[in-house]
């Protein structure tokens, strides 16, 4: 299988604090790839990094066989490339729907000019992004919110919403900053449920999470790291069986006999 | 009823009143009241895109419609072209200051791009002031009025039609745009424009692109006020008058097209009104300017609007 996304020597240095240090991995074609770590170890630095979020000091990503490291987020989203945030980025004034219709902004091509003297086309244009949209709604369980403002929404709505926004722009790849965190139980099924129909309709997942539950179900392969640094990597039974792993996160009750 | 007849209702019953107020009030003082606000109608639906739409400060508006104007006002007294041609004179001037105002502005933010705005308008002011070809202070006389054939628009209820026909065009064009996937990419910038690079978008495009429809509006409204007045000096275009647009803006409603129509129409027409106070109506008008901003955030169109469907209602 061919690699997604290949991280070589990734460093993040903040003034005197090293977030992320010479970090490597690859993410193989078809996975569900988590990475997770204590608070602080540089996960979020890493998916902004890889994203183009946030410049990186040192080392290379690849996706597929291009390199991504030096452009910005919108270079990198065009890329079929798309991400969550861990503190969600929504539109809070608009709607569920044009949230999402936002996200397929990208592939509306026509320029101003065209709409001002084709009225025919725009609206042709328009249609298509409002029946993706609502394609994406009834996908992810949120169409009957679709006129909702958001920032009304509570806050699985609008990770399901930023979601939503996500899977509009088509991507192949979805990075997803810790997409179970605070979600109640039942909330959490159903999101997980619904990231593991966005995998078998062939999109590869990258995700970060603390929730040992999400992340031992539903991966393929984890990469553990701390202090910026990554200390394991393998599959979830191997993790739960590295005692350095064991010792520096998961605590004792993960292992697995 | 529909909303589409309510749609309809809504656009019609205001542009008969717009035709029907200068045959109903005759007084040529009055009628050049409805002038301006036709006048400043166009600006603030220009100073929509930027600031109510897309959330980016400009406070150097007053310097865009001088740009407008001196174009006009430079173009048909200097080079004797004709008032209609200058417009498009006008047109390209808000292109150019679009663009060039637009790139720089992308740098700054907030109360950064607040302050480079002002310097902007101030800068024009300064400009035109000292200019020799602008004639400095003295600013420029006997622009010329728009004309059809022999048919001169120099007599104010046919200038006041004229210029309607300007607002509904510009007026369209710009409900056209605000109920776009333009319109809701400017709000999506205004919002979180992190969440928009996140989606493939590169945010300057739009950006600039919102500039620059504020710089046209301007501008346009700019040459419309020029040869409205016939004469024009740099004294008008100061930091007063662009907060004054930005008060049309709150006061109508921020990033609604009818609304800022309302507020352009209000804050023109309510202080004439209030002249009978003497000198209180400033305090007057500024009070209830302060009343609506505290109370209806959303503007004197925020009255209008029915309230949208609960989640509960939504589901089915």
């Amino acid at each position: 299988m061919a690699n997604v996304l290949t991280v070589e020597h990734l460093t993040k240095k903040f003034a005197g604090l090293t977030a992320v240090n010479d970090l490597s991995f690859t993410m193989k074609e078809r996975t569900i790839h988590s990475l997770i770590g204590p608070n602080g170890s540089g996960k979020s630095t890493t998916i902004n990094m890889c994203t183009g979020s946030l410049p990186i000091t040192s080392g290379t990503v690849k996706y597929r066989d291009e390199i991504i490291s030096g452009r910005v987020l919108h270079e990198v989203a065009s890329r079929n490339i798309g991400r969550t945030f861990q503190n969600l980025k929504l539109f809070g004034s608009m709607t569920v729907e044009e949230n999402l219709m936002v996200g397929m902004q990208a592939q509306m091509k026509d320029g101003i000019l065209k709409f001002l003297v084709s009225p025919a086309s725009a609206k042709a244009e328009e249609k298509r992004a409002n029946e993706r949209a609502m394609e994406v709604l009834d996908y992810i369980g949120m169409y009957k919110y679709r006129n909702e403002t958001v920032a009304n929404l509570a806050y699985g709505q609008q990770k399901l919403t930023e979601l939503g926004r996500s899977i509009m722009t088509a991507p192949k790849l979805l990075f997803l900053d810790e997409p179970a965190a605070g979600l109640n139980p039942s909330e959490r099924v159903e999101f997980v449920k619904i990231l593991l129909k966005v995998f078998d309709d062939g999109i590869d997942l990258f995700l970060i999470e603390h929730n040992m539950d999400v992340v031992m179900n539903i991966s393929n392969y984890i990469t553990v790291i701390n202090f910026g640094s990554k200390i394991a990597e393998g599959t979830p039974k191997e993790i739960q069986n590295n005692d350095e792993v064991i010792a520096a996160y998961l605590g004792s009750q993960f292992k697995k006999k | 009823m529909s909303d589409k007849y309510k749609k309809i209702l809504m656009v019609l019953i205001p542009l008969m009143i717009a035709i029907a107020m200068p045959l109903i009030v005759t007084d040529n003082y009055f009628r050049g009241i409805f002038i301006m606000t036709l006048i400043y109608i166009i600006v603030v639906l220009g100073l929509n895109f930027i600031t109510g739409l897309t959330g980016q400060m400009n406070l150097g508006t007053a310097g865009i419609f001088a740009m407008g104007s001196y174009t006009t006002a430079l173009l048909s007294t200097k080079l004797g072209i004709s008032p209609w041609l200058t417009i498009i004179g006008s047109i390209i001037m808000g292109l150019i200051i679009g663009v060039g105002l637009g790139y720089p502005s992308l740098r700054v933010q907030g109360v950064y791009l607040a302050l480079t705005t002002i310097g902007f308008g101030e800068i024009v002011r300064i400009l035109i002031s000292n200019f020799k070809f602008t004639n400095g202070i003295m600013g420029i006389r006997d622009i010329p009025a728009f004309t059809i054939g022999s048919f001169s628009f120099d007599d104010k209820l046919a200038r006041y039609y004229l210029y309607l026909v300007f607002v509904v065009i510009m007026g369209v064009v710009a409900y056209r745009i605000t109920n776009s996937k333009w319109g809701r990419l400017f709000k999506a910038i205004r919002d979180n424009y992190e969440a928009v690079q996140a989606v493939g978008v590169d945010i300057a495009k739009p950006k600039v692109l919102a500039f620059t429809l504020a710089a046209i509006y301007g501008c346009v409204a700019g040459s419309l006020y020029a040869v409205h007045m016939e004469f024009i000096t740099p004294s008008v275009y100061t930091f007063d008058l662009s907060t004054t647009f930005i008060v049309m803006m709150m006061l109508g409603g921020i990033g609604s097209v009818p609304g800022c129509i309302l507020g352009a129409v209000v804050c023109t027409i309510l202080p004439e009104l209030l002249r009978d106070f003497g000198n209180w109506y400033w305090i007057i008008f500024s009070i209830l300017v302060l009343l609506v901003i505290l109370f209806r955030p959303n503007g004197i169109i925020s009255f209008l609007k029915t309230r949208k469907k609960s989640v509960k209602e939504g589901v089915k």
